[in-house]
């Protein structure tokens, strides 16, 4: 009997051992690519530092970038890298080593680098999803807001990274909640861009009717559907939705009239078949796929993905025709067309442990100077960042480009962070499994109100 | 030699690295599991014990149900559907003979040797209603139409079915080679005392498999239990946790919802399950074999 319960025991650590090994193949893969890109990057460091020789003797200093850009040659990961090799070039004796991660790896790493000791310069979220953990862990250095007065930011735009008024990081993007449609599609079609929800609806039945599907949706992973709700609740509720959300996540109740209508109107919707058939289970890329060939009429996401406008492997026929509106107006709501869902979520901040936290603390700061992630930003098509980035129009912006600015300049108020990184992480992995429930009608919109209700306690 | 083995110190280096291994890759991290399992660990910052906190939570929690469910399913799903089939076509293939045992033997094994992510992809397209293949199928059928293959109701019997061919291969090859490993004389006495191929199977082929079967089915619940690659691509646990499985949703507690350590309470029980499926299945084959 000894020996079989030793036996039995010695099968489960086997078990245990295996899962171990399994979890880390995934990541090690992506890590070795990181790992070459950085060698990469060094080698023209190097190159860098004998081009430069003898411009400067000061002592050698080696800054630790940890990005959640693993493509390092184009969009936002290439103005990073275009910022940090003119950093090195300026500063001979400063070498940014840089690891980059995609989003989900990055932040698990980030949470074992917290353990164990951070990279200099990071990049985070400032929303409470993800910043209130490591802000609670006390491992980012505080930055002296006076410092940035002169930085253009949006007014605002700081606010999800502070913590009793001290900052702590800072903004790189605005991100607005958009419909991207085809214009062409609907010329040819006869259909136009819906100024309330009912027509928005009405809309989405004439496109059925006419055998395409009338928005992609990326259900599968939760968040954009959660977003989707947001800016529903933004119609709905006003500037009155910060407000509402902040109350619902702090008492962990989350009953209001305002958030039960608008996950009804979220449930009629995809009821009536506004989004692709399984889009619960689909991810971004199929979503967006649908949409950029041709099979569906509308995409709804971010302002980040105004670069298709730009992506030479979309068809031109398609890519050219591109525009996008804001959620139209909902019937008795307070949310005028100008109040729009729109955040600024991902930026950087500096490590409280960093051995060479003045310099990582200079190099951010060149970062944000103006004419730097703006306008590097802005040329590249990236999208919005969070400064004002009026003084670079090129004027050979692509209409998409034009059009998303202007949504932003006309806009009355903007709501902040989407409802799903509202609260802790356990309410956000909580949410955007349960959305997917009570939008394919699985589970009710009061069961759905609790379990995320529940994640907040 | 004899001194040689008999000298303490000889002993102690034979068998140190092993047990430093086992000590520190297995035993340690186990007994840090249970420790963070009695704390409402983040992950980062203070760990606070909490008690048994974790562990009335999960009676609770309708998604941890939801998985251990699923992982039941599927173990069921390779006792009762793949590895009957694996051993029958094992046994075909073992009387093929010639070319085409190899032929079907590696064809059999190819969905083992595919990486599991693109194994993940190549399904995903498969079931994806809009151009996959499956929906082709159904409407070169006249199925009018389109069918959610993943929806909330059939997402878990298409996850299971990925799985149990993904599988099929491994546990075939194993029972192949179990049956090349049984003496010819005795199917030749089987043959000259008349015994017809299916007598053949069950008297002499599935009685020296045992062994066999045994190994290969305790592997099949483990890797049930411990399924979390393919799900991970596939789903990953969606829509509503409906494909939810226990290693799944343990990382997407300890790593996404930053608790890790209610993560590691599920780790604790996971590891329970194992060794009490383990054990059982021990008990059962022991008896057979004593009758």
């Amino acid at each position: 009997m000894k020996k079989k319960w030793t036996a039995a025991l010695l099968a489960g650590a086997m078990t245990v051992s295996m899962l171990v090994g399994c979890g880390s193949t995934g990541d090690s893969e992506t890590a070795s690519e990181s790992v070459q890109s950085d060698t990469k990057g060094q080698e023209k460091v190097e190159a860098d530092s004998t081009a430069n020789d003898g411009a400067s003797s000061d002592e050698e200093i080696t800054i630790k970038l940890f990005s959640n850009l693993p493509d390092r040659k184009n969009g936002q990961g290439l103005v990073e890298q275009m910022i940090i090799d003119e950093y090195m070039d300026a500063n001979p004796n400063v070498t940014i080593e840089v690891e980059a991660l995609d989003e989900e790896a990055y932040k698990t790493k980030f949470k074992a680098y917290a353990m164990n000791g951070m990279p200099d310069v990071v990049s985070i979220w400032g929303q409470p999803s993800f910043l209130d953990e490591v802000l609670d862990a006390g491992v980012l250095a505080e930055l002296n807001e006076e410092d940035y007065l002169d930085y253009s930011f949006i007014a605002g735009s700081l606010d999800g990274f502070k913590k009793d008024d001290k900052l702590y990081g800072l903004p790189r993007n605005t991100d607005i909640m958009l419909f991207y449609y085809n214009q062409k599609m609907f010329d040819d079609n006869g259909w136009k861009v819906p100024a309330t929800y009912e027509e928005l609806l009405s809309l989405c039945g004439d496109i059925q009717a006419a055998g395409i599907t009338p928005v992609a949706m990326d259900g599968g992973d939760g968040w954009p559907m959660a977003c989707f709700l947001t800016d529903i609740m933004v119609k709905i509720a006003g500037t009155d939705y910060a407000d509402i959300v902040s109350k619902a996540v702090a008492a962990g109740d989350f009953n209001a009239p305002e958030i039960q209508q608008a996950t009804q109107i979220l449930v009629q919707s995809a009821d009536a078949g506004m989004f692709q058939i399984g889009y619960d289970s689909q991810d971004y890329g199929t979503a967006m796929n649908l949409f950029t060939n041709g099979q569906a009429a509308m995409f709804c996401m971010g302002s980040w993905e105004c670069s298709m406008a730009l992506n030479e492997d979309i068809a031109p026929e398609i890519r050219d025709n591109i525009r996008a509106f804001t959620m139209p107006t909902i019937d008795g709501g307070k949310g005028k067309a100008s109040d729009i869902a729109a955040w600024n979520g991902g930026g950087y901040a500096v490590s409280a442990n960093s051995q060479v936290k003045d310099e990582a603390i200079k190099f951010l700061n060149y970062m944000y100077q103006p004419d730097k992630l703006s306008k590097y930003g802005w040329e590249n098509g990236v999208g919005l960042s969070a400064q004002d980035q009026t003084a670079y129009l090129t004027g050979s912006e692509t209409e998409l480009q034009k059009q998303v600015m202007d949504i932003l300049k006309n806009a009355g108020s903007i709501s902040g962070t989407p409802i799903n990184d509202c609260g802790p992480s356990a309410f956000k992995t909580a949410i955007e499994s349960e959305i997917q429930g009570v939008s394919n009608g699985s589970t009710s919109v009061d069961d759905f109100l609790a379990a995320i209700g529940a994640a907040c306690k | 030699m004899k001194k040689l083995y008999s000298n303490k110190p000889v002993i102690l280096s034979l068998v140190l690295p092993g047990l430093l291994v086992f000590l520190f890759a297995v035993l340690a991290p186990i007994c840090l599991s249970v420790y963070y399992g009695f704390t409402d660990y983040s992950g980062m910052g203070e760990a606070r014990l909490i008690g048994f906190d974790n562990y009335a939570n999960l009676f609770h929690d309708s998604a941890f149900g939801r998985s251990l469910k699923n992982s039941l399913l599927l173990a069921i799903g390779f006792i009762c559907i793949q590895h009957p089939l694996a051993i029958l076509v094992a046994a075909v293939l073992d009387k093929l003979q010639g070319k085409a045992e190899g032929i079907f033997r590696c064809i059999y094994f190819i969905p083992n040797v595919i990486s599991v992510a693109v194994i993940a992809y190549l399904w995903k397209f498969i079931y994806n209603p809009d151009f996959g293949l499956l929906n082709n199928i159904a409407k070169a059928f006249g199925h009018p139409g389109k069918i959610n293959w993943l929806s909330q109701q059939n997402a878990i019997w298409s996850v299971l079915i990925v799985l149990i061919w993904h599988g099929f291969g491994w546990g075939m090859l194993i029972y192949y080679t179990g049956i090349k490993n049984i003496d010819p004389v005795l199917y030749e006495a089987a043959s000259i005392d008349g015994a017809n191929w299916w007598t053949t199977f069950m008297r002499i082929t599935l009685p020296m498999m045992k062994p066999v079967i045994q190994i290969n089915v305790t592997m099949a619940i483990i890797s049930a239990l411990k399924q979390m690659e393919t799900v991970y691509l596939l789903t990953n646990g969606g829509p509503n946790n409906s494909t939810q499985f226990v290693a799944n949703y343990l990382y997407q507690q300890a790593f996404k919802a930053f608790k890790y350590g209610y993560g590691n309470a599920i780790g604790v029980v996971f590891i329970i399950i194992c060794v009490l499926a383990t054990v059982t299945l021990n008990t059962i084959f022991k008896d057979k074999q004593e009758a």
